[in-house]
């Protein structure tokens, strides 16, 4: 299958070793690309949003043009970018008066906006069936004897009503695409909470959360080896967070928090040493001593 | 027991309701019922001065002053836990983005996100590529063997954000200068 690749800013110009373990396992899936040269941020769903409706629509829509233009599906590797880029998507569809709005601007740089090409994010394409099969194939490095925290995030799975993703309070893709990999994903009651890392003005509700949800895995009666994540934000978030809450209070947090695709790469056996696992606050050592790699 | 305040009738703007309820995707604000949902599963209950439903009661009685002064707009995180979960279909998180627009229009934009939005007018992006950020970048890129950054035009970002109305929020290039001296 072949889509336009919406990178976004934060992976490809502060995580480039996301977007890297992305596309090496993306190979490995048979998937291919067209890049979306020229394409802005999302812009982001906060932020933007929350200053301009308007200002957000019509930039997510300039994006959205992009990938008519190759004639593509758009596919995004972060959370954020997914809910911008398919709330505007479908937030246009069902208003017409915003549709004209947004067309109006975009004219005055020679786009129009359609509505053609659909988005989606690389966790529901790699939870359907076809893929998980495929998983199951390459893998390499088969995760056993791995218990893996999952961490879905707000920006991937609500509203569902416009993401039309998940369930939204029993959500499975990511978990079954963890299985898929071997690993065993643990059970945990703040599985579905917020990282915080959105509620920008008061950082004290960040690290409240890390703290309570970190606090919870570590007194888990499996030890946890690894938590995941498919945004960039509330991977970065639980990885510094947890040495500034380790330093601050003395407990010892130190879960690695590992961005869904670096797993994958582990498990489908791409090199350790290319995958930059080392570039976070807590280092990954333990989890792949355990993996023996 | 709070301290009872009154509030004269004549000081309530009844169309604040409706200034909401007119934007497709906000009109649910009127089917509120004050379950209280909304507040008990909200992921920063105990940081807001009012609580979303508590919001949603002001919008509906046009307190307008008082929830576009709240704290409870911008300490949301956006979570979407009361829209999920909302019985009678209130998205209470665009609404919320409402509210921060029309504070925003007021002129109440806190600093951070005015920043995010000079960021995204600048570069294209929210993360500064620039200059010497720009080659870092690049070389970070190339060490991975990952394809050249194709930044967007910044022309078109320019009109996109002056057409949409916060071209006020903007510090262009030469005022920016002028105030690092």
């Amino acid at each position: 299958m072949e889509y336009a690749l919406y990178l976004g800013c934060t992976i490809p110009l502060k995580l480039p070793h996301f977007e890297y373990a992305f596309r090496e396992i993306s190979n490995y899936l048979g998937l291919t690309f067209k890049e979306m040269e020229g394409a802005s941020c999302c812009p982001d769903p906060v932020a933007t949003q929350s200053v301009s409706i308007d200002t957000w629509l019509t930039l997510a829509a300039r994006n959205l043009c992009l990938g008519e233009k190759l004639g593509l599906d758009i596919l995004t590797i972060c959370s954020g970018c997914f809910e911008t880029l398919k709330t505007a998507k479908v937030l246009l569809s069902e208003d017409k008066a915003a549709f004209d709005r947004v067309n109006t601007v975009l004219k005055k740089i020679g786009y129009e906006y359609k509505g053609t090409s659909n988005v989606y994010h690389f966790a529901e394409l790699f939870s359907q069936e076809e893929y998980l099969e495929k998983i199951k194939k390459i893998l390499m490095n088969p995760l056993d004897d791995l218990n893996v925290a999952v961490h879905y995030g707000c920006h991937l799975i609500r509203p569902s009503k416009i993401l039309q993703f998940d369930h939204p309070e029993r959500p499975e893709t990511i978990d079954k695409i963890i299985k898929a990999l071997g690993a065993k994903t643990v059970a945990f009651a703040g599985k579905l909470e917020c990282c915080g890392f959105c509620a920008r003005l008061q950082e004290e509700i960040g690290f409240k959360l890390v703290e309570d949800k970190m606090t919870e895995l570590k007194e888990l009666e499996e030890e946890v080896d690894v938590m995941v994540g498919v945004c960039p934000a509330c991977v970065g978030q639980y990885d510094r967070k947890q040495r500034l809450l380790s330093r601050k209070t003395g407990k010892e947090l130190d879960i690695p928090v590992l961005y869904v695709p670096e797993l994958m790469a582990i498990a489908f056996g791409v090199e350790k040493d290319k995958l930059g696992l080392t570039n976070r606050s807590v280092k990954p050592n333990k989890l792949l001593e355990k993996l023996n790699i | 027991m709070t301290e009872e305040e009154i509030i004269n009738a004549e000081d309530l703007d009844y169309n604040f309701r409706y200034e909401i309820s007119e934007k497709v995707g906000a009109k649910s604000l009127l089917k509120c019922i004050q379950c209280g949902v909304c507040s008990s599963g909200c992921t920063v209950t105990e940081y807001v001065d009012l609580q979303p439903h508590r919001v949603v009661a002001s919008c509906l009685l046009g307190l307008k002053d008082r929830v576009l002064s709240s704290n409870a707009i911008w300490t949301c995180s956006l979570c979407h836990r009361c829209t999920e979960r909302c019985p009678k279909g209130v998205d209470y998180s665009f609404i919320l983005a409402l509210l921060r627009n029309l504070a925003v229009k007021e002129g109440n934009c806190p600093e951070e996100y005015r920043g995010t939005i000079q960021t995204i007018y600048d570069n294209g992006y929210v993360v500064p590529y620039t200059g010497g950020l720009a080659t870092n970048i690049d070389r970070r890129r190339d060490r991975f063997g990952l394809p050249k950054i194709v930044p967007p035009d910044l022309k078109e970002i320019d009109i996109i954000m002056n057409e949409t109305g916060i071209g006020n929020l903007i510090k262009k290039a030469s005022e920016n200068k002028e105030s690092d001296k």
